[in-house]
């Protein structure tokens, strides 16, 4: 059985060897994928249309906006499906209490320092990120999970509730709202502008800015709806999973 | 001075290349949890730390302020890695041994202790 099994690792792998030699070159400019009207456009005139250095992030908010709004609201929905899959009825009668002293004398002392030391650092760097998606790889998705990994290791180096009193359950429902609201917000208000849904230059009408820098800091606060509602889903998620939906103890 | 430079980040490079693959035999052939994890954690931070010190010195063959920063943010990975290495395997062993996973500690004396 097990000899079938490496026959079959083999066999595939080096199908997929043999399929990656029909590949265009790398960089080859010809390639279906830079030869596109499309792609050209985006390769040759995203800079000048949106002022933004990185062109996958200019692709990705301003170009097919309305593709990450969706997916936005995906993260949303999955999180909602989480908590209504598992979140029990809410016991009237354990009230949530905060971490007590003793509770948090128990945990380890080692983890607890380090995690002192570095979730302050992982957030900076989180929000870095959010901010930096214009230049560099990064954005919204990217910075919203470092920012919910850092909730989530205050809560596996503690307790959950630890976590909870710096965020609750509510708070971070809430927050994950506000994310999808800034978006389709800054959507609608193209709109009531007088333009397409989700196009940020004529947001140079009411901003001190030109109509390209507009795209530009559109793209900013669509990143930062997205960054909101990504924490808030992932810490959710993990709280919700981690103490099997009743919220206390967990791992 | 390059030549100095060269040898030096080839140590290194060198050095957390044998460690690693310490690493690696140590986490396939040691016989229980503790031991195994006393492998991955101690070789995986030195040689990590290793590499990442032998970059660093190939970054300095010509001193510019673009390499200098890069030779600074390899630091802070150093840092970071120095921090959370020692603390994740703590971690794991903690774990291991409150869910009473004790070590398997063969004495000589006492053979009844044996699970």
């Amino acid at each position: 059985m097990r000899a079938l099994g490496t026959i079959a690792v083999i066999l595939t792998g080096a199908l997929l060897l043999y399929a990656s030699g029909d590949f265009p070159a790398w960089g080859e400019p010809y390639s279906p994928a830079n030869d596109s009207r499309v792609s050209r456009h985006y390769i040759l005139k995203s800079f000048e249309e949106t002022s933004v250095p990185n062109m996958v992030t200019a692709v990705l908010a301003d170009y097919r906006s309305y593709d990450t709004l969706f997916e936005t609201v995906v993260i949303f929905t999955a999180g909602i499906a989480i908590i209504s899959i598992l979140r029990g009825p809410v016991d009237k009668r354990v009230r949530l209490r905060r971490a007590s002293e003793k509770s948090l004398r128990q945990s380890n002392l080692i983890l607890a320092q380090t995690c002192r030391l570095l979730v302050p650092v992982i957030q900076m760097f989180a929000l870095y990120v959010i901010a930096h998606g214009h230049h560099s790889p990064g954005g919204g998705f990217q910075g919203g999970v470092i920012f919910g990994a850092s909730l989530i290791l205050v809560a596996l180096s503690f307790q959950l509730q630890t976590a909870l009193d710096r965020i609750s359950e509510k708070r971070a429902m809430i927050l994950a709202g506000i994310g999808v609201l800034i978006y389709s917000g800054i959507g609608l208000t193209c709109v009531l502008l007088g333009s397409n849904f989700l196009d940020y230059s004529v947001l140079s009408k009411v901003l001190p800015l030109s109509a390209i820098e507009a795209r530009s800091y559109g793209i900013l606060g669509v990143e930062t709806g997205v960054a909101f509602t990504v924490t808030a889903i992932m810490f959710a998620i993990y709280a919700n999973l981690s103490s099997h939906g009743r919220m206390k103890g967990g791992l | 001075m390059n030549m100095i430079l060269n040898i030096a980040c080839l140590g290194l490079l060198t050095i957390g290349i044998i460690i690693f693959f310490g690493a690696a035999i140590g986490v396939l052939r040691f016989p229980d949890f503790y031991s195994r994890m006393h492998a991955a954690g101690l070789c995986d931070t030195m040689s990590t730390i290793c590499l990442l010190m032998g970059l660093a010195l190939y970054q300095m063959h010509d001193l510019s302020l673009p390499n200098l920063l890069v030779v600074g943010k390899i630091f802070f990975i150093v840092a970071f890695i120095s921090l959370t290495g020692p603390t994740s395997t703590h971690a794991l062993i903690h774990a291991g041994y409150q869910r009473r996973n004790r070590p398997p500690i063969r004495d000589s004396k006492a053979k009844e202790g044996s699970e």
